[in-house]
Order: structure tokens, then C-alpha cells, then sequence
């Protein structure tokens, strides 16, 4: 009942610290340790190598808790109190990043043992007074913050160093994309002069296709050749062109070599074997007679002979 | 167990569909294009590539995959058996970005400085009502070539080749709808620079006013909320046309229907939107081979060109020429007759 009275009591006095999410190990096996008896069934009672090795334990977790305590005093004069300074403890811990987690460990400790609590409670106010004279203190605007002095040089240097090479970077970077995008122009949102010109020989172009298109799929639209009047006009129409065609024939095919750009006949038949062209420009075409058998035909009969058949078609 | 089955379902391969190589009417070899770059490109080029890909539509490969370690002989090894007859490639040396145009296999290969470009998004951004409508893109687009006529042998040469870049326009078999892109080519002499622009072509009806041509368009109920009568609506000319003095020169008659508003019997405007993307180039050297073989033409040593080199351009210019004849192009109205334009 004793042992048990003990670890209730024990529960009691690290009830605190089971809310603190930061523990040591030794923490840890010292949980387990005080609370094993607890869960225990009434009717068994621990073997008795199992209240040595308890014993044990716990008289280890008292030892280091001491030792830890001692090592504490060493190092600093003042440790925070549990009921003291909860609040600056947790500050302090924040900026003071300098110290090892063992301290902090220590630290932790120190604020759950009652006799931590009695010894350092004078300490610790001290510590309290000057930490928050230290916060308290108007500092110029300094990007560094307090800082012990020759750290402060080092770390001017670095943030320095630091900044020429990104600007260096920077530039490089922006020379990069100047090169990348050379040329690349973002057009004005207006039409300028030259855009209208343009504009307006392209038009030009689609205009006379049109008009070139409409001329020649459907001439014949405005007349009627059921009236008498207007299919005279129509035969005549087709007569004029047949003739006008066979001349032009006669005369592209005469300077067709010269002319780079020729106009072609309007009225060519739509089936390329069909135009008289057809064996005289195609490559594969060409020289068929003199490939395989050159004494049968000759080549310029041939020809003639097509061109002959094409016009009277 | 009848989940996993569902999902080992068979992938069905894509429908590749074949794009013949040769006009069933004509008998004529498409133009093919590839373009592609060479060397790393930043960010921008790798957009103009994709709009210049875009504007070649649709004879070209427009998801064409290249790697590092492509060689242009690759590419050409490919190019045979597809049919491709074009190369445009682009590459960006460390001082200015290059577009060298080249026919397969054997070349020439013009060379252009890219003086200044935009893209196409770029356009857009300029514009209120980027127009982008369905089969923009299933025609390929005309080409107009203008001041190109009084130059050296060297325009010549581009005029020819840029003229074999799209399939050539039979006027008597097109489709009036089928033109709805428009490319245009300005050389102008003074600064030696050539205006690249890319243009949708768009017609409408002459002497309607926008209320009603947007009615017959859209077929959705106007809204009348404002108005004192339904008169009102037919009666009373919106904000007027913008440019209505320009429109006489841009007037055509249609030899057919086009869509629900231009009809025959009617004038209709031709209203072109720029696209992009937008290009000045300099010409600055053409080679005999592809991207290989003898000068025939440098911009740099124009004092220093020899008579062999020119007499190597009017060869190179006459062969061209026949190649043209022998695939039996049609007049191209458009292009030849813009000669006269200027």
C-alpha cells in the first residue's frame, strides 16, 4: 500500500511535466518506471526481482537528476523556477538558442523538482531581470539584432557577400533573358501606318483572287441563255474566247522558256494527262520514248501531236 | 475480377489519316513542310516555332518531336518518304535569331535574319476579338509576295520558293471558303527588309448594318429592350462602319455563296485580321545545297559577288522555275499579279 501511496504521490508531483511534449529519455523510463505499479492488478504484487531492478532505476534516475542539477549550478547561476517563470522560461528558450539540448534538458528538470524550485528561484529572477532588460532595450533598426560584436562583423560580411552575389546573379540572369528575347517585339495595340499598308496589300491580293475566281467559275451568270438576245451574245462570247485562247497558246508556248513568272491559261483543262503541258513538263514524262526504245517515235511528233488534240478539245 | 478486365480494356491506336501527296485533281505534288529548330531555342523562339508550325497548317507536322541529338540528316531521312519538301528551321546564334527556309533534298537554302518578331499571342493580346473560327486552319493559306517584282536574282529566287511553300491555287476548281488565311510577304527595297504577316481573311456583306448581319449570323434573339419599335431595330444604323471609305477598294462580288451572310448577288468587304505571327527578315544569304554547299547569294560581300555566282543564281532561279512548271501549278492570281500592285 505504501509503494502504491509513493506512486500515486509520484503521479501527482510529475503532473506537470507529462503535459511538457519535450522529454529526455531518462524522462521517459522514469514514467514507466513510477507507473507500472499503478496499472498492476491488486492481487499480484511485484516479484522481487522486479522491485530491484525498480529500486535500481529509480535510485539511477535520482542520481542523474542530482548530477544534472550540478552541472547546471556549474554552468549558469540562474535556472528558471517551475512556478516562477513558465512564461520567460519558454521565451528564453525560444532566443537563447545557443544552448545545448542538454541544458535545456537540465533546465526542464530543474523546474519539475520541488528542491530545484527552492534553490534556484533567487537565480532565476535575476536571469528574468536582465533578460527582459534585454528585450526591454531600444535597439537602433539593425537588421542583425544583438548580436556579440565580432559575430555581428562576420555576419555584416556574409549578408554582403551574399548580396553582391545575387545582384551578380541577377544580372547575369537579366543579361540572359535580354539576349534570349532579342528581336521579340510586343506589337502596339494600334494599327500604325505601315500595319495599314500591309494590311491593305494583302487585301489587294485576296481581291484580285476573288475577282479572277468569280470571273472564271461563273461568267456567264448575268446572261440568260434562254433569251435570244443574250445566248447571241454567249455564242459569241465562247467563240472570241476559243480563238483568243488558240493564240495565246501558240504565243506562251514561244517564250515560256524566257519568262519566269507566266500567266497561266484560266481555262486549262481541270485533269493534269488532259492539259498540253502535261507530257512536256513532267519530268518522268518527258523523255519516255528515248529511254527505253529511241528509233520508234520521235519525241517532237508526239508533242504536236497532244498540243493538236488538247486545242481542238 | 471483372474491374480489372474493364480496365486491361484494348487502346484503341489513333486514326492516323492519311494526307495524300499528290492533288487528286491536278495531279500535283503538295508542298510538305517541317519546322523545326537547331541548336537550343529560348522560350520565345520555341513559341514562334510552334505559330510558324501553326501558319504552315495543314500540310506539316505540327507535333513534330525533335531531340538533342537529331541531325538535320534525320530529318531528312524522314522527309523523303513523307513527302516533305520544305524545311523551315530555326536557330538562335548568340547575336540574332536565324529562319533559314530550304527546299528538300537538295536545297536551296535561303537564310533570314529575324530582325523583329512577335507572336502570335502576342497579336491577340493587342487585339479586343482575337477571331480564331473552326477551320481556320484546314486550308492552307494563300501567299502574297509584293515588291519582290524590280530586285536582283536573289528575290527572285525567294519569290520562287516561298511561292512552292503552299500548294498553288487552281482558280478554277477553289473553294472560295477554303481561303481563309492569308500570308503576305513585303519586300521593301530601302531597308532590304521583308514584312512577314499572317492574316484571316473574313468577308461581309456591303450595306447591312452590324444589328442585322449579327441577327442572320448568330440566329439569336437581338436584344430589343432599348428600342421605342421593332422598326427601330432595322431602321436605325448602329455605331456605322468604321471604315466605310476604305471598303470600296475592298469589295469583291463572290462567284458563289459563302456561309449565311455573303451571298452572290451581293458586295461583300474582305476584312483581314492579323494572326501572327509577325516577322522582319533580312535575307542574308542563300546557299546551293541544303544548308550546305556554295553561296550563290551573300548580303555581306554584295559588292564583292562575282559573275560566276550570279550566273550560278540564274541557273539555280531557271531550275526552279522548271521545277515549278513541271508540277503544273495553276496561275496563282493572288501572287503573280501583285507584281502590279505596287
Amino acid at each position: 500500500m505504501a509503494a502504491k501511496l509513493q506512486s500515486i504521490e509520484a503521479a501527482a508531483v510529475k503532473g506537470p511535466k507529462k503535459r511538457k511534449p519535450n522529454h529526455g529519455k531518462t524522462g521517459n523510463a522514469s514514467k514507466k518506471t513510477k507507473q507500472y505499479p499503478r496499472f498492476e492488478p491488486m492481487t499480484k504484487k511485484p516479484s522481487k526481482k522486479m522491485k530491484k531492478l525498480f529500486r535500481k532505476r529509480s535510485r539511477d534516475y535520482n542520481s542523474d537528476d542530482e548530477e544534472e542539477m550540478k552541472r547546471e549550478v556549474d554552468l549558469d547561476p540562474g535556472s528558471p523556477g517551475g512556478d516562477l517563470g513558465n512564461n520567460d522560461d519558454d521565451k528564453s528558450m525560444d532566443v537563447l538558442k545557443d544552448y545545448n539540448e542538454s541544458d535545456e534538458d537540465a533546465m526542464d528538470k530543474a523546474s519539475e523538482g520541488y528542491q530545484g524550485i527552492i534553490k534556484f528561484a533567487e537565480g532565476s529572477r535575476a536571469f528574468r531581470m536582465a533578460f527582459l532588460s534585454i528585450m526591454n532595450k531600444n535597439l537602433p533598426n539593425d537588421p542583425l539584432g544583438p548580436v556579440l560584436s565580432a559575430h555581428k562583423k562576420l555576419v555584416a560580411e556574409k549578408l554582403a557577400d551574399e548580396d553582391a552575389e545575387h545582384k551578380v546573379k541577377s544580372e547575369a540572369k537579366k543579361e540572359k533573358h535580354l539576349v534570349a528575347e532579342k528581336g521579340h517585339v510586343k506589337p502596339a495595340g494600334f494599327l500604325d501606318s505601315k500595319e495599314k499598308f500591309l494590311i491593305g496589300v494583302a487585301t489587294k491580293g485576296v481581291v484580285k483572287l476573288f475577282n479572277a475566281v468569280k470571273k472564271v467559275q461563273n461568267p456567264q451568270k448575268s446572261l440568260n441563255p434562254s433569251k435570244s438576245k443574250d445566248a447571241k451574245a454567249l455564242s459569241k462570247q465562247r467563240k472570241e474566247a476559243f480563238i483568243s485562247e488558240l493564240k495565246k497558246q501558240t504565243s506562251t508556248s514561244a517564250f515560256r522558256s524566257s519568262k519566269v513568272f507566266q500567266t497561266k491559261e484560266e481555262s486549262e483543262p481541270g485533269w493534269a494527262p488532259l492539259r498540253d503541258s502535261y507530257m512536256l513538263t513532267s519530268s518522268k514524262l518527258k523523255d519516255w520514248d528515248k529511254i527505253e526504245d529511241p528509233p520508234t517515235v520521235c519525241g517532237n511528233d508526239n508533242v504536236t501531236f497532244d498540243e493538236s488534240s488538247s486545242e481542238e478539245d | 475480377m471483372a474491374r480489372f478486365r474493364n480496365r486491361k480494356m484494348h487502346v484503341k491506336p489513333p486514326v492516323v489519316k492519311k494526307q495524300p501527296s499528290v492533288d487528286h485533281i491536278r495531279g500535283e505534288k503538295i508542298p510538305k513542310s517541317f519546322v523545326f529548330s537547331r541548336g537550343k531555342l529560348p522560350c520565345s523562339l520555341k513559341q514562334l516555332e510552334l505559330d510558324l508550325r501553326k501558319l504552315m497548317l495543314p500540310h506539316t507536322a505540327l507535333r513534330l518531336k525533335e531531340k538533342k541529338r537529331n541531325t538535320l540528316k534525320d530529318f531528312l531521312n524522314v522527309a523523303g518518304p513523307m513527302g516533305v519538301t520544305h524545311f523551315l528551321i530555326l536557330s538562335k546564334p548568340k547575336t540574332i535569331p536565324h529562319l533559314r527556309v530550304a527546299r528538300t533534298p537538295q536545297g536551296p537554302t535561303l537564310t533570314f535574319e529575324v530582325h523583329e518578331y512577335s507572336l502570335a499571342a502576342d497579336v491577340a493580346r493587342t487585339q479586343i476579338r482575337p477571331r480564331c473560327p473552326q477551320g481556320l486552319f484546314n486550308n492552307s493559306p494563300l501567299i502574297v509576295l509584293s515588291g519582290f517584282g524590280n530586285g536582283g536574282q536573289h528575290l527572285k529566287l525567294t519569290t520562287v520558293i516561298f511561292q512552292n511553300i503552299f500548294p498553288a491555287i487552281d482558280i478554277n476548281t477553289v473553294k472560295l471558303s477554303s481561303c481563309q488565311r492569308i500570308v503576305l510577304l513585303n519586300y521593301n527595297a530601302e531597308t532590304n527588309l521583308i514584312d512577314f504577316r499572317h492574316y484571316s481573311i473574313r468577308l461581309q456583306p456591303v450595306g447591312v448594318s452590324r444589328r442585322i448581319r449579327n441577327f442572320v449570323q448568330s440566329h439569336r434573339v437581338p436584344d430589343l429592350s432599348s428600342l421605342q419599335d421593332v422598326s427601330d431595330f432595322l431602321a436605325k444604323a448602329g455605331y456605322g462602319s468604321e471604315s466605310e471609305a476604305d471598303e470600296e477598294s475592298a469589295t469583291v462580288s463572290l462567284a458563289t455563296d459563302l456561309g449565311r451572310v455573303n451571298r452572290a448577288s451581293m458586295k461583300s468587304a474582305v476584312k483581314l485580321q492579323e494572326m501572327g505571327p509577325r516577322l522582319t527578315l533580312r535575307l542574308v544569304k542563300i546557299e546551293d545545297g541544303l544548308c550546305s554547299g556554295g553561296a550563290i547569294f551573300n548580303q555581306y560581300d554584295i559588292g564583292k559577288s562575282t559573275k560566276a555566282e550570279e550566273d550560278a543564281m540564274e541557273a539555280t532561279a531557271e531550275e526552279e522555275t522548271e521545277a515549278k512548271q513541271e508540277t503544273d501549278e495553276e496561275a496563282e492570281a493572288s501572287q503573280e499579279t501583285d507584281e502590279d500592285i505596287d
